[in-house]
């Protein structure tokens, strides 16, 4: 369980009284005593601005983690603001659920347009190691078309780098978080050499939708996984016990197997100087009277704080990195903090198979066909791949409920099944659209801060796309023997909210992260990316995170020099 | 009973589940009868006979797995769970407007209180509710299928958490220590159960 603190911290993120919208129940309602405590912010005096540090970075997941490592290692002094705690897993992390939600970003947030999207355990983590904490470790590399979908298709955006200066970090990082996947890897360009450590056993759905693709020709593989086969050890770093095929990551590793940012770069930063303040929720971002960032402003236990930077690094995530900016009105030039906001299509299909699947056990994201990056028949720009789940029964249950609308006993019954059930998804990409934003509404969280509200609608590219997906699946799924088909419609990670661009006209950060309007605030988390990709983002967003990092270093050594 | 019940109990007590993981199971089974905190007593009551209708437990006369409970609870202590529906007011809200249109809606279409109904005649009601077809004008402040779908998946995820019910559906998910190493097709490890027909 996790400890009192932790516990009182979950309570502080909660919106604890909801602003009411009906006059008649506000009434009711304010005769009523308080449910719960905020803590409220203490006028404590600010520590002086002598405690100066060359970088601030804010939020420890795939955006901030790996580069807070890098800036120590070259020297720097550095502190990394994170709002959630910090937490123990093998002492703490439950094989459950509900027991785990204290690892999702549980701030409301308010989802509209006509798919609105599900945030909390769908979507964002928080807590030292940010969404990694749960997040299920797939970790594709992009194929170099991903990052010219313009040059290719005419819609969208391409990135302003290209795939050679991404191969180098992937490369380094598969090495450094353990990697497990089969080497060679079918798709792709040829690599410098292959994962550092054979891919993970599969588990029933893997086999199930491997069978079956082999019998329609479709090309699979045992998927790259950040979550170690065998134990490992990274200098600066230690040992990190194999994966036991436990099949919890979205809830949380509790053995260290996977490679989430708290048992990596979190404590690689750490031997090498960096500082990691948990339970810290920066709130503003300072500037001089030329525009230049000097500091944030963060609540830690109820009081205000204030740390000095030379250099601030904003990697928050792709709703609360917008968020922060619109909250101080920062970086807003171009127009686009909140805009291009994407979303994965993340079609599910489910299937009841004759055979026990039992679909708690094993990593989670056994199998995977790159097969479909850019098939033949498609009517829609860009691609997807296709990926085998398990999944927990708390999750598939709550899935039934929306996805089905089951209830009664043919909810009951239907879970009954529970062990014989297998999935696939697919994983694509999305096109910017000027339906799809984020924005700050009228109603305040427990902090007294306007709560985001993200708009998002499919529009007819990701219509087309599911669309063609669910024809592959359903193909696949009835080849391997499913009965009682159905799919759930879902939209995976939020993307594109602070895009990086040739120029500030359309984009926010330029190709090295940094902001066109502040030249010492660098954004790297995945507001960043100027598309989706067709692929999971996050050692995308890590390869990015050294990128920034290194490209920073290099123009403070030309300015010293 | 497709599988054989006693077995989440008896993994409880085996080495195969983390300290962390028992606390948070056996606090669930050994939970003390429950006193609303939210709802008035007669509100409570109605969410009850509806949880009854989403979940039916004809199997636990005795000791039903409490999902009002759950719901007051979260809705007393203001705990969000990181979203909510544009279309819907705030969660109490929407619980209080939600739950007083099921009343509207069980009069309108039967004359009686929802609690008062056959079990036909709410599944009738809550039908009308989830297809956004049931009268009454609090559905006009608030969306009645998204309510729907957020009370169903509240109550169903309330359920689906119970170590009771995860015995039901053959999860044994939570004993998995020191690790599975038979998770293929048709493959069983000794501390799976069986399947009894
Ligand atoms: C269930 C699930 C499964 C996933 N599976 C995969 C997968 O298999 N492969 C993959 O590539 N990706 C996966 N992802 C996505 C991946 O986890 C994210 O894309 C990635 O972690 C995002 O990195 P980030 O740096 O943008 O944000 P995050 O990792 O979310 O980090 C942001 C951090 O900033 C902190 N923060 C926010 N605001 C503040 C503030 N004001 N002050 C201080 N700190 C703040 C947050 O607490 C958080 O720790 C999955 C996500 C989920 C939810
Ligand atoms: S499956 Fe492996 S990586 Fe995932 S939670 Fe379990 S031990 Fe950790």
């Amino acid at each position: 369980m996790p400890d009192e603190e932790e516990l009182l911290e979950e309570g502080v993120v909660s919106p604890v009284q909801p602003d009411i919208q009906d006059p008649l129940l506000r009434k009711l309602l304010k005769d009523e005593p308080a449910a719960a405590d905020t803590p409220q912010p203490q006028p404590a005096p600010l520590p002086e601005p002598g405690d100066e540090v060359d970088c601030v970075v804010i939020g420890t997941g795939a955006g901030g983690a790996p580069l807070l490592a890098r800036l120590a290692m070259a020297g720097l002094k550095v502190v990394a603001l994170e709002a959630g705690p910090r937490h123990a897993p093998r002492r703490d992390f439950a094989t459950d659920e509900q027991a785990q939600a204290f690892l999702f970003w549980n701030d409301e947030r308010l989802s509209a347009g006509k798919d609105p999207l599900s945030f909390g355990n769908n979507n964002s983590g928080t807590g030292v190691g940010g969404s990694t904490l749960h997040y299920t470790a797939y970790t594709p590399r992009v194929q170099p078309d991903d990052l010219r979908l313009r040059t290719e298709f005419g819609v969208g955006q391409d990135w302003p780098l290209g795939y050679d200066d991404l191969a180098p970090y992937y490369d380094e990082l598969e090495w450094l978080l353990g990697i497990s996947g089969p080497s060679p890897y079918p798709w792709g360009p040829a690599r410098q050499r292959g994962y550092p450590l054979p891919p993970l056993p599969l588990n029933g759905a893997a086999q199930l939708m491997q069978r079956a693709c082999e019998k329609l020709g479709i090309r699979t593989s045992p998927a790259a996984n950040a979550a170690v086969s065998a134990r490992y050890y990274q200098e600066g770093i230690g040992w990190r016990e194999a994966c036991t095929n436990r099949g919890f990551c979205q809830a949380g590793c509790s053995n260290g197997a996977k490679a989430s940012m708290d048992v990596t770069f979190i404590p690689l930063a750490e031997a090498h100087g960096a500082e990691v303040r948990a339970d810290c929720f920066v709130t503003e971002i300072e500037r001089d009277a030329q525009g230049r960032v000097t500091g944030v402003v963060y609540q830690q236990h109820g009081q205000t704080r204030r740390q000095r930077c030379r250099t601030l690094f904003l990697c928050a995530g792709a709703v609360e990195t917008p968020r922060l900016l619109l909250l101080n009105k920062l970086a807003l030039s171009s127009g686009h903090v909140g805009r291009n906001l994407m979303a994965h299509p993340g079609l599910q299909l489910w299937g009841t198979f004759d055979e026990m699947v039992r679909p708690y056990k094993g990593i989670p994201g056994g199998l995977i066909s790159e097969d479909t990056h850019r098939p033949r028949d498609a009517d829609f720009a860009g691609g997807y791949l296709l990926q085998s789940i398990g999944v927990m029964p708390v999750t598939f249950a709550s899935q039934v409920a929306r996805g089905r609308g089951l209830w009664g006993a043919g909810l009951r019954e239907y879970l009954q099944q529970y062990n014989h059930v297998a999935g696939i998804n697919i994983l694509g990409d999305c096109l910017p659209h000027a339906d799809n934003y984020l924005e700050l509404s009228d109603e305040k969280d427990s902090r007294g801060l306007p709560k985001p509200r993200v708009y998002f609608t499919n529009q007819e590219n990701e219509q087309r796309m599911n669309a063609h997906a669910e024809r592959t699946m359903r193909r696949i799924w009835e080849a391997a023997g499913a009965r009682d088909i159905w799919t759930f419609p879902r939209s995976a990670h939020v993307i594109g909210t602070c895009r990086m661009g040739r120029s500030g006209d359309d984009a926010v950060v330029d190709a090295d992260g940094r902001c066109f309007d502040v030249p010492n605030l660098y954004i790297c988390d995945n507001s960043v990316f100027p598309s989706a990709l067709s692929v999971n983002p996050a050692l995308t967003i890590m390869a990015l995170s050294l990128r920034t990092a290194d490209r920073f270093l290099e123009q403070q050594q030309r300015r010293d020099s | 009973m497709k599988y054989p019940p006693g077995t989440v109990r008896a993994l409880l007590e085996s080495p195969h589940v983390s300290e962390a993981t028992r606390a948070a199971l056996q606090e669930r089974l050994d939970a003390p009868p429950y006193q609303p905190q939210f709802f008035d007593a007669d509100t409570y009551r109605l969410l009850g006979a509806v949880c009854a209708r989403l979940l039916p437990q004809p199997d636990r006369p005795a000791g039903a797995i409490d999902l009002p409970a759950g719901i007051d609870e979260r809705l007393h202590s203001g705990k969000a769970d990181g979203w909510r529906y544009d279309a819907l007011p705030p969660d109490r809200e929407a619980y209080r407007l939600g739950l007083g249109g099921i009343q509207q809606a069980a009069q309108a279409q039967f004359g009686r209180e929802f609690a008062a109904l056959a079990a036909a005649e709410q599944d009738a009601v809550l039908q009308a509710v989830q297809a956004g077809t049931a009268p009454g004008d609090l559905w006009l402040k608030v969306d009645a299928p998204r309510f729907f779908e957020e009370l169903l998946a509240e109550a169903t995820i309330l359920y689906y958490s119970h170590p009771l019910a995860q015995e039901e559906i053959g999860y044994v998910g939570m004993a998995d220590l020191p690790a599975w190493t038979r998770i293929g097709l048709d493959t069983r490890e000794d501390r799976e159960p069986e399947e009894v027909n």
